[in-house]
């Protein structure tokens, strides 16, 4: 196999990409290196990690490669599924089952000579510091976003001020439907992901007295079969989203209540799509995404062309209207901001109602939070001997623990930071 | 299954019900978006794709992954080794030489089992000269660089009958594009709209206002009280309010004020949710439903007045909605969609009942309109959509340089999208004028200029627009291929499928600055 340094490169292989690589044009940065300087770069020493190797991801290591990008790593922790088909091209009836990330590495190889790529079949929390640093750029494809708080928290801590090469552009795409957005992160210069967090959908979510007394939706019957029946039923057995023997009992329960309540619409497709938060996803979608984030990973590594500051959105249900604009940076924002959050919460509040508030309110969104002050630990989530010795909190009042202004800081197992809050207290 | 059947029984009957075959599994994640309607329209298609370039074949892999039905490649020529280089359905070196459309065609193929695709390389320029019936087997023909004479006959050629294929016309040279769509009439029953059909508070159905006057608020216990659906505060308090203002909803300011508080009056403990939903949702008491302002329109389109049994059915459902609007009360059809809304089961399912058999009386009223006979599910469809029809009008492609007043408006409102697709206008009239010559941005603004009213003025963003193009004229660039083989192929699926809003007029692409605009 050749290695990227020993490139296989025929005669106008890059016919296309070095009209653009050979001169600058009329909006072209002056510190361009029209020529051998910028092809060697991207050529040879240019490294690029891809997060997911699923809908987005094989786009994007397929458009890495055909401009040049001769050494990418990809990071997915998934399997094929057959629903991956309809859009993953990467993939075949045949690779069902096996890793995303190695399937798709080997495909690249095969169709693209010369160019590397490796693949992990993990998760980026197994890998370290260390190795996020041997990167020149990171291109995210994922559909979590508790992963990419992850990897934006992780690359902004990476920053060295007196070290240049530790700031790692991130480019985030992310697709639903006919929708999406492809957005340039330089870390803690430009507004991160964390900063905006406010802007995601709210997920929906329906109040356990609605599912359990007065269903009237196909969904709430669907909820009441996964959240209250399947752990009634089997106890500690861990329902399995992906197992369809799982679904159809499921989908069996929920429409037997259906029947009960009359209740019509309770479909195998629905309960499906109910339980695993099923997101449609096209191939035309993830194509325009992920073009626009690869070509942001082109104009940074090569400098040939301004680059995207720093999001655009894309709806294509009515026409195409997209919206380019600049996401503005928060100071508050607990990954880059540096400055604490201040929140008024009512002085009756108690801990309990607090944690509930924080895992709701959009730009926080922590799930199973720990909280503590500077002198002492209010609610700890783990390990279990502290969860039992702070239990007793949970029906304190906030107000007894925390003093006016006070500082609590709020920690989750699945966030690489800590989030500092200011608490005031209002009467009511 | 029997009406009282327990979970055991259930789950243990028929494990496997409902469950989806490999096809549907396949599809699953765009099924929840055009549904099988769509995805039927999508698999009868033919497509015809002209040149076997990189974005020719980004925009086929976005159509063979859907699984639309059959496409063709129509390409003479063979892979160079430029070609190789940037064309992912390509195989590098090994393809150089072989027939461009084969070979582009064969690993399209391989991405779904399900779509037949064929090769032909035919040489397009002959095929328009001696055979132009050649296009009328496709649904749909797109063109990527087409040399502009040959863009310029297809073109001609295409709009020349009304029911011949639709054009999509792809230009792109370094980091710009441009593509547009050319159809003379395309007609939406489901666009998918964000709106919602009124649930008619206002002009509340016989049943629905029996039936909010039948009950007795008083003598109900605080779950029932706390459990009244907000339809039905509603019409009962706008029903009471009426009585004593002379048969006349909230009209004034402080009347609206007065009547939101009247509902909050109405509340037996503080936290009865139905009657704070019931305020907030108090403006449909005083927003009349009628036939909305988008759709009163469709109402005077010549074609219903000259209807025959094989004008096309969408215009006769469409004649039919114009003489149910015409009867009072001058709606549109009802639909039964209610959204969910604090209430109990009995009460909420109490009222999707009504709304359910008002829907089915007035969907026989709708179809005694018809003039011929419509599929029953279709005249469901159109009922159920009628509140986000479209239609729309195109136009022939290239109309927009055709005048010159016209384009320097377009210029002074939006210059940077006017000014790149003058410069994309501009590349292509080079290509016919000066085909040996690399073009220049003397060569490309004296060509821009041809199509101005003399004396037009051009602004910062065209001299931007021709100096990429002056760099990168005949660049395919992979990432700028990837983003329009994504646009391209999502209006063609919503022209085929007839789901969703496609774009009406030019879109234009500029991805230095990443950012996609209209003219």
């Amino acid at each position: 196999m050749a290695s990227p340094n020993n490139p296989v490169d025929w005669q106008g292989r890059y016919h296309h990409i070095d009209q653009i690589l050979d001169t600058p044009g009329p909006r072209t940065d002056e510190a361009f290196m029209a020529g051998d300087g910028v092809k060697n770069f991207l050529r040879n020493e240019a490294k690029i990690l891809v997060i997911g190797a699923g809908g987005l991801g094989c786009e994007i290591l397929a458009n890495l490669a055909l401009t040049g990008f001769k050494d990418i790593h990809v990071i997915d922790m998934d399997t094929i599924d057959i629903s991956n088909l309809n859009r993953q091209f990467l993939f075949r009836p045949k690779d069902v089952g096996k890793s995303k990330a190695i399937v798709a590495a080997e495909f690249i190889m095969k169709r693209v000579p010369g160019v590397k790529v490796t693949p992990y079949f993990g998760k980026i929390q197994d890998k370290d510091d260390d190795y996020y640093m041997q990167f020149n750029l990171v291109i995210c494809g994922l559909d979590s976003v508790e992963a990419r708080r992850w990897i934006n928290a992780t690359l902004v801590n990476l920053v060295d001020p007196e070290n240049p090469e530790s700031l790692k552009p991130l480019i985030d795409g992310g697709t639903e439907g006919f929708k999406g957005q492809a957005r340039v992160i330089l870390p803690t210069i430009t507004s991160c992901y964390e900063c905006s967090l406010d802007m995601l959908n709210k997920p929906t979510a329906f109040p356990i007295c609605t599912i359990a007394n007065t269903p009237r939706l196909p969904e709430h019957c669907i909820e009441w079969a996964s959240v209250l029946e399947w752990p009634r039923v089997h106890g500690d057995k861990k329902m399995d989203t992906d197992d369809p023997d799982h679904i159809s009992w499921l989908f069996n329960v929920a429409a037997a209540r259906a029947k009960e309540f009359k209740i019509e619409g309770v479909t195998w497709s629905l309960t499906q799509g109910v339980v695993k938060n099923i997101i449609p996803a096209i191939a035309s979608t993830n194509a325009i995404i992920s073009a626009a984030c690869c070509n942001e990973a082109f104009k940074i590594a090569t400098s040939s062309a301004a680059y995207l500051n720093n999001y655009f959105m894309l709806i294509g249900t009515d026409g195409v209207y997209s919206y380019t604009f600049e996401h503005e940076k928060r100071d508050d924002c607990p990954v880059c901001g540096g400055e604490s959050l201040d929140m008024s919460i009512s002085s009756e509040m108690t801990v309990e109602e607090f944690i509930e508030t924080l895992t709701e309110k959009q730009d926080i969104q922590i799930k199973k939070p720990s909280l503590s002050t500077p002198t002492k630990q209010i609610y700890l989530q783990a390990p279990p001997q502290l969860e039992e010795a702070t239990r007793p909190n949970l029906s304190k009042k906030v107000s007894e623990l925390v003093e006016p202004g006070g500082e609590v800081t709020v920690t989750a197992t699945t966030l690489p930071f800590s989030l500092s809050l200011r608490i005031q207290f209002t009467s009511k | 299954m029997h009406d009282s059947q327990d979970i055991e029984t259930a789950t243990t009957a028929v494990a496997t019900e409902g469950r989806p075959d490999d096809k549907t599994r396949r599809y699953d994640r765009q099924l929840r978006l055009w549904a099988a309607t769509g995805q039927a329209a999508l698999e009868n298609a033919r497509l015809l794709v002209i040149s076997g370039s990189a974005t020719s074949t980004s925009i086929l892999k976005n159509l063979v992954l859907p699984g639309v039905g059959h496409f063709t490649i129509l390409d003479h020529t063979e892979v160079t080794p430029e070609d190789a280089g940037n064309n992912f359905f390509l195989e590098g070196p090994s393809s150089i030489g072989k027939s461009r459309a084969e070979e582009a065609v064969r690993l399209l193929c391989e991405l779904n089992e399900g779509v037949v695709g064929k090769a032909d390389t035919g040489n397009v320029a002959e095929i328009l000269d001696k055979n132009p019936s050649y296009f009328e087997s496709f649904s749909l023909v797109i063109a990527h660089n087409l040399h502009p004479v040959l863009l310029d006959k297809l073109s001609t050629l295409l709009w020349s009958d009304p029911t011949y294929p639709i054009l999509a016309v792809v230009n792109s040279a370094g980091f710009l594009a441009e593509f547009s769509l050319q159809f003379h009439e395309h007609a939406i029953i489901e666009s998918h709209s964000d709106t919602t059909p009124s649930l008619r508070i206002d002009k509340a159905f016989p049943a629905l206002l029996e039936y909010a006057k039948s009950l007795d608020f008083s003598s109900m216990d605080s779950m029932e009280h706390s459990h009244i659906p907000y339809v039905v505060i509603l019409v009962r308090a706008l029903e009471d309010w009426k009585k004593q203002h002379d048969g006349k909803s909230p009209q004034t300011y402080d009347q609206k004020k007065e009547f939101k508080a009247k509902i909050l009056d109405m509340k037996l403990k503080i936290d009865e949710e139905n009657f704070d939903e019931a305020e907030a949702q108090a403006y449909r008491c005083w927003t009349e439903t009628n036939v909305p302002s988008d759709i009163a329109p469709l109402f005077d389109d010549p074609q219903l007045d000259s209807l025959s049994p094989t004008s096309p059915l969408f215009f006769h459902l469409l004649y039919a909605l114009k003489k149910f609007a015409a009867q009072p009360p001058h709606v549109l059809p009802l639909t039964s969609t209610l959204p969910d809304m604090k209430a109990s089961t009995a009460s909420y399912i109490h009222l999707q009942r009504l709304y359910k058999d008002q829907t089915t009386e007035e969907k026989r009223t709708f179809t005694s309109f018809l003039q011929v006979p419509v599929d029953d599910d279709l005249v469901d469809s159109f009922v159920k959509n009628a509140h986000g029809l479209k239609v729309l009008r195109g136009k022939k492609w290239g109309l927009l340089d055709a005048s010159p007043e016209q384009l320097a408006e377009k210029l002074s409102m939006s210059p940077r999208e006017t000014s790149t697709h003058l410069a994309m206008s501009a590349l292509r009239a080079s290509t016919i004028k000066h085909p040996d010559i690399r073009p220049t941005a003397e060569i490309l603004t004296s060509e821009a200029k041809a199509l101005l009213p003399p004396g037009t003025e051009l602004p910062e963003e065209f001299s931007n627009a021709i100096g990429e193009l002056v760099r990168a004229p005949t660049a395919d660039l992979p990432n700028t291929a990837a983003l329009l083989g994504g646009l391209v192929a999502q209006e063609v699926i919503k022209m085929i499928t007839k789901q969703y809003i496609p774009i009406d007029g030019c879109c234009v692409i500029d991805l230095i600055e990443t950012w996609t605009g209209m003219i």
